[in-house]
C-alpha cells in the first residue's frame, strides 16, 4: 500500500481578513515610501499621465480625437495588465519571508499583489470618466457598469496568470525575463496603437486570444463609441477568463504544497 | 491519560539536490532530451512521535539530522512525502525568525505582517503592540524601519509577536539562543508560564541543559531517525555521548 502524506490541521485561523488588508496597506506604503502625501501621489500618477497623454496626442493626432482617447485608454489598460501580472509573478519570492514562517493559503499573497495596480486602475477610471463628462461625451451608467465588469474579468484574468506564474516562478528562475519579453511584443499583438481593422479578418481570432485585446476592445467600444459588443462577444470573454483563471488555480494547486521548500 | 495535539505517523521527506537541478525555462528548453538524473537527500525516514496535550516535548540531533525539516512538517509548512500527520490542534510555530521581514517598514508594520500570518485578528495585534514592543525592548525603535535594526533585536522583535500569538501548540526552533541574558530569562520565563498554563510544546535546541531543564520527554534524532525516545534528561545525556564520539572519532 502507498501511505498517503497529509498534514491535517484542525481550521482555527478564521479569514485571514487581517492579513489581506495588511498586505494591501503596507504594499501601498512600500511603493509611496511611507510618505504623509502618499495618497496624494498615487493620485497625482494616473490625473498626470493622462493630462500629459492627452497634451501630446492632441497636439499630434490634432484631427482624431477619437484616435487619441482610444490611444490613452489602451496605454493604460495594458500597462495596468503589465504591472499587476509582474507583481503577480513575484509575488510568491517577494513575500517568501512570510510563507516560511506561519501555514497559510499563500494565495493570498498572490492576490492581494495586484493592488497597487488596481488603485492606479481605479484612478485613471475615475479621471476618464470625469474627463468625458466634462467634454461633453458622458457614458451612460449602463456603460459604466460594463466597463467595471470588463475590469473586474481582467483582473480574473491577471488573477488567473499570477497563481500559475507565481509558483512557477519558483521553478523557473528567469520566467521573469521571459514574461518581459511576452509582454513587450504583446503591445503589439493587441491593437493599442492601430486599429484592428487594418489586419485581415482571420487574425482576429487569435488577437483576441490575448487578454488585453478584447478588453481593451471593449472598453473602447462602451465608453467611448456608446456601442455595446454582441452577447456572443460577452460570452467569449467570460468564458476566456474563466479558463485563464480555472487554469491558473489547477497550475497553483499542483505546485503550491511545495512552494516554501523551494523559496 | 491525556489526549494527543500532534500525532506523526512514518513521515518521511526527501529532497531533490540542486546540483541536478534545472532552475530555469532555459535550462529546460536546452536539455530537454537529454536524461535527467535524480538525486535524492532522505532527510526524514519513518519518523513517528505523539505530542499530548500539556507535554513539552525536546527534540535533540546533530546539525543535518532533519530536526527542523520534521518542525515544518508539522507545521503545516512542508508537505512529507509520506507518512501522516494528524494535527488536532492550533499551532504556532517560531522558526528561522531572526530573518524575513520587509525591511522598508518599521516595527510596527512587520508586527501586523507577522501576526495576522500567525492567526491574530488586528484588533488583537494593535491593542498588544506596546506588550509585543516591551517585551522586545524596542519600544523606541517601534517607528524605525527594519532595515536599520541589528539581526538580534530582529529576532527579539520576532519572538515577541510568536509568544503573543502562542494558540494551542508552540513549535520552537532554538529559542534560548537569542538576545542578552536578560532576554533569554525573559524567554523562558514565558515559556514556563506558557507550560504551566497547559500549552503543549515542542522545542528543538542543540543545548543538553535546555532540553533537560524545559522538557519532560525528547526525541533523538540521528541520520533523519528517531533513535531514542525517553525523559528529556536521558536523551540530552545520550546526545552529548554522540557529540563526544564525533570528537573522538575526529581525533583518530
Amino acid at each position: 500500500m502507498v501511505p498517503v502524506a497529509t498534514t491535517r490541521v484542525r481550521p482555527g485561523h478564521g479569514l485571514f481578513a487581517g492579513l489581506v488588508w495588511t498586505l494591501i496597506r503596507t504594499d501601498f506604503k512600500t511603493r509611496y515610501h511611507g510618505t504623509i502625501g502618499g495618497f496624494v501621489w498615487a493620485l497625482l500618477k494616473p490625473l498626470t499621465m493622462f493630462l500629459v497623454l492627452l497634451a501630446v496626442f492632441s497636439y499630434v493626432f490634432a484631427n482624431d480625437a477619437q484616435y487619441k482617447l482610444d490611444l490613452i485608454i489602451g496605454l493604460f489598460l495594458y500597462e495596468f495588465f503589465q504591472e499587476a501580472t509582474k507583481a503577480g509573478l513575484l509575488s510568491i519570492r517577494a513575500k517568501g519571508y512570510l510563507l516560511t514562517k506561519a501555514r497559510f493559503p499563500s494565495w493570498i499573497v498572490v492576490v492581494t499583489s495586484a493592488s497597487n495596480a488596481v488603485i492606479t486602475l481605479v484612478l485613471f477610471s475615475l479621471v476618464l470618466v470625469v474627463f468625458l463628462t466634462l467634454t461633453g461625451r458622458a457614458p451612460s451608467a449602463a456603460a459604466i457598469a460594463l466597463y467595471a465588469v470588463y475590469q473586474v474579468l481582467f483582473l480574473a484574468i491577471v488573477a488567473g496568470f499570477s497563481l500559475a506564474a507565481s509558483v512557477l516562478f519558483m521553478r523557473y528562475r528567469d520566467l521573469n525575463q521571459v514574461w518581459e519579453v511576452v509582454t513587450h511584443a504583446g503591445f503589439f499583438v493587441a491593437p493599442i496603437i492601430y486599429p484592428l481593422g487594418i489586419l485581415p479578418e482571420r487574425l482576429h481570432a487569435y488577437l483576441y486570444a490575448w487578454p488585453p485585446t478584447p478588453i481593451i476592445l471593449f472598453s473602447r467600444s462602451v465608453l467611448i463609441d456608446g456601442r455595446v459588443p454582441s452577447p456572443l462577444a460577452h460570452l467569449l470573454l467570460f468564458a476566456e477568463a474563466a479558463v485563464v483563471l480555472g487554469v491558473g488555480a489547477l497550475v497553483y494547486r499542483a505546485r503550491a504544497p511545495r512552494v516554501a521548500e523551494e523559496l | 491519560m491525556r489526549p494527543i495535539v500532534i500525532e506523526a505517523a512514518g513521515v518521511s521527506k526527501s529532497f531533490t539536490i540542486p546540483s541536478v537541478r534545472r532552475d530555469t525555462v532555459r535550462e529546460h528548453a536546452l536539455d530537454f532530451f537529454r536524461p535527467r538524473p535524480q538525486e535524492k537527500l532522505r532527510v526524514l525516514e519513518s519518523v513517528s512521535f505523539e505530542l499530548r496535550q500539556g507535554e513539552s516535548l525536546g527534540l535533540m540531533g546533530r546539525n543535518g539530522s532533519g530536526k527542523s525539516t520534521l518542525l515544518k512538517i508539522v507545521s503545516g509548512i512542508y508537505p512529507a512525502d509520506s507518512g501522516r500527520v494528524d494535527v488536532h490542534a492550533a499551532v504556532t510555530p517560531i522558526l528561522e525568525l531572526g530573518v524575513g521581514w520587509n525591511p522598508d517598514l518599521d516595527a510596527i508594520d512587520n508586527i501586523e505582517l507577522l501576526g495576522t500570518v500567525m492567526g491574530l485578528t488586528l484588533k488583537e495585534l494593535r491593542a498588544a503592540t506596546r506588550e509585543i514592543l516591551e517585551f522586545a525592548e524596542l519600544e523606541k525603535f517601534a517607528r524605525l524601519e527594519l532595515r536599520h535594526y541589528s539581526s538580534g533585536m530582529a529576532a527579539r522583535l520576532a519572538y515577541a509577536v510568536a509568544f503573543r500569538a502562542v494558540r494551542d501548540v508552540l513549535i520552537l526552533d532554538e529559542v534560548f539562543a537569542v538576545g542578552d541574558a536578560g532576554f533569554k530569562e525573559r524567554c523562558q520565563e514565558k515559556y514556563r508560564d506558557l507550560h504551566r498554563a497547559g500549552h503543549s510544546m515542542l522545542l528543538v535546541s542543540h543545548e543538553p541543559r535546555t532540553i533537560a531543564a524545559f522538557c519532560d520527554r525528547a526525541l533523538l534524532l540521528e541520520r533523519g531517525r528517531i533513535v531514542l525516545v525517553g525523559p528529556a534528561d536521558a536523551v540530552a545525556d545520550r546526545y552529548v555521548e554522540l557529540l563526544t564520539e564525533d570528537v573522538a572519532a575526529s581525533a583518530r
